[in-house]
This record gives structure tokens, sequence and C-alpha cells, in this order.
């Protein structure tokens, strides 16, 4: 009896955090927990998604893949903490701030850095970026490598491994669609149960609708059923302008020749030498140095000096509704992070500490690698004492054009 | 009398007929296949390889060598144009027409023309895509009732990236998103590595204006189809594999850190691999098999001579790449290279090290071809100069059209007379009287 009530009792919390962010989407009449398949969506795909949403397939109970990937913030952080919190306790702060889940995840390639046999064709066109994979660094070829990694790293979801994922899983209101749709012994196989949860994962981010609903103002305005005031209209020239904000170079800004919508992303590679961030607790630790591609927490890549300090460039879409910015989370509006771009050069004392009036800059970089910032690329090539590329007005403008990407589905996240 | 006119255009010159200029079993010949390669010189691809054993074992003993065949510039689009229009390269297209080099416009823009020059030469500031008015070998074949189609692998695979048919950025915008190999995603499952740059038909209006090109420029998916039978074989068959198929990405040893954006090996590895997939196909074919003429060659040579001094003072390294450069059959550089080749560059400047970059001459250096058809006599080799510019004229010449484009033809007032594969008696069998 005491069982059943505990069964009880769960589903009921189940149903509520599983409904909460429907609920929120008006799309509650959609939902059923192990009901019939819903139009477009897999079975894998649909059990995805009562996984995605289960805070109880954490070792706190509270932390769902959504909890930091909020459905109302396009998948991205809910508010403005740097990085979320996670562990037993949820008192144990993540590593770097949570990306956006929307858009990219069907177009993320897996992680390449092409090698051009020419050694002449490598000096005279540059060798080719590294770019792709999931994460800030690219570590994850695939969702379900990604998904592993939440659920058992001490810092998220904390699970002691996957036996304990599965455990939870058994216990879940929908492990009877579980064994349904993955055979009736699954769960005698945790490793292949495992792997299979992870799969609907993959299933559900790739397929569900709510990852690509391509609903901003822009989208409507590249379809010709909206069109951009003034201030946007300057704001996306001076995001594309090469010899300006160059903004486009890593953010493509246009349809595809198929006349897709842009990601405005390229997923490749870019180290900009963001500050340092207090807020992250790990940085009081002299030493420790988070230098993204070359580590350390993607170690395939540690003997590669020249990619130390290198992030993924994340997409921009629904980037004004978010309160952290970078990597890092070094800075929390959207106008901060803009200004960081067009007077981390010129006004470098702005971000950077200085002591005896030298500015330590690149300071979250070990000095040895400092070289690889990105400082021959606009707008990043200024010097101090010069006039920032754009002025308070021009900042207004581009921001004016950025809040055009945000869909109608989209709350600004929690300050 | 079409023949006529086109001897008469401000690109073509006239000279020796058509009728006399096969003099070997080569005027039989009515199918040409060809496939491009990147980035090998001769002594590696036919001498110290272990890469493409296919290539040098296989397609050699059973073919023809020419081992004196060159590039026609440095780097990769100056030779595919030269090879389908006889014009020298603007300084935009003698460096892939990337943005930021020493071109004056970069991306996929129009060539900036400001006259003509001798043998038909485009005199340009710049740019990348011809006029109408310059013509090329397809314009020509399809003059005179012959058929082609450009084979390119990969192109559309990423839609978003460019379209399967006549694929190439938007003109005159942004950045051209086929420099870079795309690795696969769950979107494009086969990745992308489509490269504009090794495509010459989309630089030139005088194709990609016409709705025919949709047609006519195609992913390589449509290749064994049209080899079904020999009415749905086109005379020219134009190859392009992905950038890694066609040996610029990739080292060829699968080590880590130098492969292709898909994992492959790249190299003359996966180029070996291509050819011994799709050789085989092609040779089987009833147009081969009827009439056919497999050329498999190269855009240029990779070959450099580095050499790196360090000063003791300053503690600068600095190293040099030199390319010869070097050039075959008094290959002329055309009116738009002042100042770009020769030349030097210094690509990296740092206090630890500087690099330079020599380009000590115009040409693509020495690169070899393979040709294999039932016309050639098996193991043969020719020690003939021949460059794109002579390619072009043999594929005139056998296609028996009347005049030849750009460099591609005589100018007898220099001397400039090129050699035409099809009368080479060392290697395609005598001609039957």
């Amino acid at each position: 009896m005491r069982r059943s009530s505990s069964i009880a009792r769960t589903s009921r919390r189940y149903l509520r955090s599983l409904l909460l962010p429907y609920l929120m989407l008006g799309m509650v009449a959609t939902l059923s927990l192990v009901g019939p398949a819903i139009a477009g969506l897999s079975a894998q795909a649909q059990l995805g998604r009562q996984i995605f949403f289960d805070p109880a397939l954490s070792a706190s109970g509270r932390l769902a893949c959504s909890s930091c990937h909020s459905p109302t913030q396009a998948y991205g952080p809910p508010d403005g903490a740097a990085v979320q919190l996670g562990g037993l306790a949820r008192d144990r702060q993540g590593s770097r701030a949570v990306p956006s889940l929307r858009y990219v995840l069907n177009r993320t390639p897996v992680w390449s850095k092409p090698f051009i046999a020419s050694s002449t064709e490598r000096l005279l066109e540059g060798e080719e970026p590294p770019a792709g994979g999931f994460g800030w660094d690219g570590r994850f070829n695939t969702l379900e490598a990604q998904a592993a990694f939440s659920l058992l790293a001490p810092n998220e979801m904390a699970n002691k491994g996957p036996e304990d994922v599965v455990r939870k899983l058994r216990l879940a209101p929908y492990a009877n669609e579980f064994r349904r749709v993955f055979g009736e012994a699954i769960f005698t196989q945790p490793q292949q149960a495992f792997a299979r949860a992870r799969e609907a994962l993959a299933h559900f981010e790739l397929e569900d609708p709510s990852f690509h609903p391509y609903s901003s103002r822009y989208d409507d305005y590249l379809e010709g059923r909206a069109t951009l005031t003034a201030p946007e209209r300057r704001g996306v020239a001076l995001f594309e302008d090469p010899r300006g904000g160059n903004c486009a170079a890593c953010h493509p800004d246009r349809k595809g020749a198929d006349g897709s919508h842009p990601l405005f992303t390229d997923f490749q590679f870019e180290a900009l030498g963001v500050p340092r961030n207090p807020e992250i607790a790990a940085n009081a630790k002299p030493g420790y140095y988070d230098e993204g591609l070359c580590g350390p927490l993607r170690t395939d890549q540690a003997g590669q000096m020249s990619e130390c300090g290198l992030f993924k460039t994340p997409g921009l879409r629904n980037v004004a509704t978010r309160r952290v910015f970078f990597h890092n989370g070094r800075f929390h509006t959207l106008k901060e992070a803009l200004q960081f771009y067009v007077r981390r050069d010129t006004h470098p004392a702005q971000w950077y500490p200085s002591a005896g009036g030298i500015v330590d800059k690149f300071d979250d970089l070990p000095r040895e690698r400092r070289g690889n910032v990105d400082v021959t690329d606009a707008p990043l090539t200024r010097t101090a004492g010069q006039e920032p590329l754009w002025n308070d007005a021009q900042i207004d403008d581009v921001i004016a054009f950025l809040e055009t990407l945000t869909d109608r589905d989209v709350r600004p996240a929690a300050r | 009398m079409l023949a006529a006119v086109w001897a008469c255009t401000s690109t073509l010159a006239c000279a020796r007929t058509a009728a006399e200029a096969v003099t070997t079993q080569a005027a039989r010949i009515r199918h040409v296949f060809i496939i491009v390669l990147e980035n090998k010189n001769y002594a590696d691809t036919f001498e110290t390889s272990t890469q493409d054993p296919y290539l040098r074992q296989t397609l050699v003993p059973m073919g023809a060598l020419l081992t004196q065949y060159y590039g026609t510039g440095h780097v990769s689009l100056d030779n595919y144009i030269s090879l389908i229009s006889g014009q020298a390269p603007t300084k935009d297209t003698a460096d892939d027409c990337l943005p930021g080099l020493i071109g004056s416009v970069g991306n996929f823009n129009d060539v900036a023309q400001t006259g003509w020059a001798a043998q038909g030469q485009v005199v340009a500031t710049g740019g990348c895509i011809y006029s109408t008015r310059v013509k090329t070998l397809v314009d020509q074949m399809q003059q005179v009732g012959l058929t082609w189609r450009g084979y390119m692998e990969d192109m559309g695979n990423d839609p978003a990236r460019e379209r399967a048919t006549c694929g190439h950025p938007p003109i005159g915008v942004g950045t051209d998103l086929t420099n870079t190999a795309e690795a696969p995603s769950s979107a494009v499952p086969l990745g992308d590595a489509y490269a504009t740059r090794h495509n010459p038909f989309v630089y030139f209006h005088s194709i990609i204006d016409a709705k025919s090109c949709d047609s006519q420029v195609v992913n390589l998916s449509h290749l064994p189809a049209d080899l079904a039978q020999a009415r749905t074989t086109p005379n020219l068959v134009f190859i392009t594999p992905n950038l890694c198929n066609d040996g610029h990405d990739g080292a060829g040893t699968g080590a880590a850190g130098t492969t292709c954006a898909n994992g492959q090996p790249g190299g003359l590895t996966s180029s070996d691999a291509f050819l011994k997939t799709w050789v085989p196909r092609i040779l089987a074919s009833p147009a081969y098999r009827q009439d056919g003429l497999l050329i498999v060659t190269f855009d240029e040579s990779s070959f450099v001579t580095p050499s790196v001094s360090r000063n003791p003072t300053t503690g600068q390294t600095t190293v040099t790449v030199t390319y010869p450069g070097q050039t075959c059959c008094h290959q002329q550089p055309g009116p738009n290279l002042a100042g770009v080749r020769p030349s030097t560059m210094t690509v990296v400047n740092t206090p630890s090290v500087v690099t330079n970059l020599v380009m000590q001459d115009f040409g693509g250096d020495r690169i070899g071809a393979v040709l294999v058809s039932p016309f050639i006599v098996p193991g043969s080799t020719s020690a003939t100069p021949y460059n794109h510019y002579s390619l072009l004229r043999s594929l005139e010449d056998i296609f028996r059209i009347d005049g030849h484009l750009g460099f591609a033809a005589d100018d007898p007032s220099t001397g400039y007379i090129l050699d035409s594969i099809g009368s080479d008696a060392a290697i395609f069998q005598h001609r039957a009287h």
C-alpha cells in the first residue's frame, strides 16, 4: 500500500512537472504520458520528451534536462545565473553557461578540423578552423553522448552510473511505455536501457517542432510577411558589414540556397578572450583555466596548443531573451556583450583587471595561450585609444535587430 | 558555318583546321571522361606514394602516362578555368576567389573586365565570374551538337549550402560557404564537401545564366544512369570528386588530426578509392567501350621547397616555402598577373616566427596525367610537354571544333604553338589508312 501511494504521489509529481512547460506553451492538449502517438513524433521521441522533463532522473530529484534547458527560454537557461546548479543537493555549479538547444541540434556537424593536404594552401588560404560537435567545446559528436555526460556529471544530474539512471527509469510512470518501445526485458540490461533512454532523448530533441519553430519576426521578414523598423534595418546593416561588425561572418543571417532560414552560427570555433568570471567558483583557484577545445573538460585536443581558448560559436536566435552570455556567463545583458566586442581592444581596462597601469588582457587564459585570441577579424582589430567601432546608439540598433530573432513563444529569462 | 562563326569571335583564334588536327586513332573518340584530382606533384603520385596503387599499378599499365603534364597555376581555380576556357587567371581566380587575399574583388563576384588582350585573354582588375562574351569548351560543343555534363560529388548534399544543380554562392553576396568542407550532421548525414572553386562551369555567365545549367551541372549520383547507354552518356563527362576524394583534404594516412571533415583519410588514399569505385563503371559503359577516352589528372602540383632559418640575435625563426611555379609549353602568364605571380608574401609575422610564401613563377608545376582508351597503346608513355591549355586544345581537336579558345590557340606571331594530345603517336594507335 505504501508503495502504491508513493508511486501515485510520484506520478502526480511527474504529471505536474511534465505538464508545466506544456501548459506554458499552450500545448497541453497534445500531452499524454503513455497515450496514443502524437502526430509527427516517433514513439522514441515521445518517450524522450518524458525523460527530458523528468526531474526524478537526477540525484537531487529536482533537476531535469528542462531545468537548465527551459522550453520557455528557447531551451536555454531559465535565469541569469552564469552557470546553473546541480549535484545531489543542487548546490554545485555547472562548468559553463547553458546554451540554447533550439534550432542547432539537427544541424550541428560532428566535430572536425579538416586537414588541407597542401602546405602552401594551408599557408596561403589558412588552415581549416575546427567546427561542430555538441557543447561549447564540441566534445560530443552525438546527442546521446552529450546526454550521458549530463546524466552522470557530479555537478549536473549526478547519477552514480548508468545503473542508477535505469533504476530510476524502472520507477518512472512511463516505464511500461519504455518496455513497450524497447522490449519487455529492456530493464534487465542496464547498459542497453541507458543507451535507449539517450536515444529517446535525441529523438525528442531532433523531432519535436518546439526545437525549431521559426516564429520570430525576422522569419516573417525573410518571408515578406513583416518589415523591419528603421533601427532594425540599421542594426542588420551594422551586423553584416564585413568591414564593420562583421558579425554575419560567424553568425550567418541570410537565407540558405534552398530558402531555409539562417541559424546564426557557422558552428566554427573562435577565441574571443572573454574576461574571467568571478561568479564561477572554480575561477578563484589560481592556475585554473577553462580553455575550451584544449581542456580541461575536453581531453582529446589537449596537445593542440593553437586551439586553447577556442569555443564554439553559438546561434543567436532568441539571444535577446538571455541573461547570460559567452561560455563563462561573464555578461548578463546583451548590451554589455556587444560593448565587449567593440570596446575590448579600444578600452581594455573596462574589461580586464589592471595592476600598475598594466591591463591583464585576456586574463581568462594562461599567458602563453593569449596569442590564440582573435585580433585579426573585424571588429577585433582595433587598439587601445582608438574609437570603438560602434557608439551606444549603434549598439542599440544592433540590439533592435537581434530582438527580431525572438520566437513568439519565448519569454525573457528571469534576472 | 557555325564553326566559321566561332573562328571569328574575339575570344577565338583561327589556326589549324579540325579535320587535320588529330592524326591518330584518337580521331575516333566521341566520349571523353575527365576526372580532376587535387594538389599532388608528379613524383609523389607516380613514383613514391604508396597511397595510390590502383592509379599506379592498374590504370597506368592499362593506358598511357603523360609524364610531362603541367598545371597552369596555383592555387586551384585558375587551373580549372584554364582547362575549359583557355583564360589565364585574374588576380582573384589566382587565389580561389577567397576574400582578403591578394585579389581585388574576392568572393563570388563578376570579373571586372577592362578590355581584351591577345589570344582572347580577358583583361581585368579582378573578379571571378566571366561575362557571356567569354566562351568555354562546352559552349563550343553545344554549337556543334555535342553534349556535356559536369558531375560534382556532394553538390547539394546540404541544400541550405548550395543547390544540387548548378550550385554556386549568390553572386556578390557574402562568403562562399563551400570554401570549407561540412562534416556530417543529423540533417546532412553525408556531410557536404563540394567546393565551388573546383567546379569550373559556374564561373561563366555563358553557363550559369542558361536554364540548362540545372540539367548539365549535376551531382555525381546522376552518372550511373547516364552511363547505362551510349546515347544517354554525354560526349564530355567532367567529374569533380568532393574535397576528400579529390585529395585536397586529408594526408591519406588516417592519422588523427590529418583527416577530412568526414573522418576519411583523404589524400591519394581517398582519391585512389574514388578511382577504384568510379573508373570501372566508366570503363564498363557502352559509350566508353564504343569510342571513349578517360583522362585522370590533377589541378596543380603541391611540390614546394621549404627552408628554415633562425636569427640568433632576435630568436625569430623564418620559414620560407617556395613554389617553383614551373610551366611548360611556352605558357604565357596572361595580362592580369603583374604583382601577383611571381611574388613573395609574408603570411605570418610574429615576434617569434615569420612565414614567407614564394611563388617563383606563374605555372602550376608538373602533375602528370593518365589516359585510358580503347585507342591507346596500353602501358605507353609520352614525354611530350602538355598542360591544361594543351588539354583544352586536344579536346577541341578531338571533338572536331574549328577554332581554339584563349591560350589553347596558337599564336604564330610569338611562336606559341601547343601540341595536341590526340596526335601523340607515342600513346595512341596509328590511324588506319
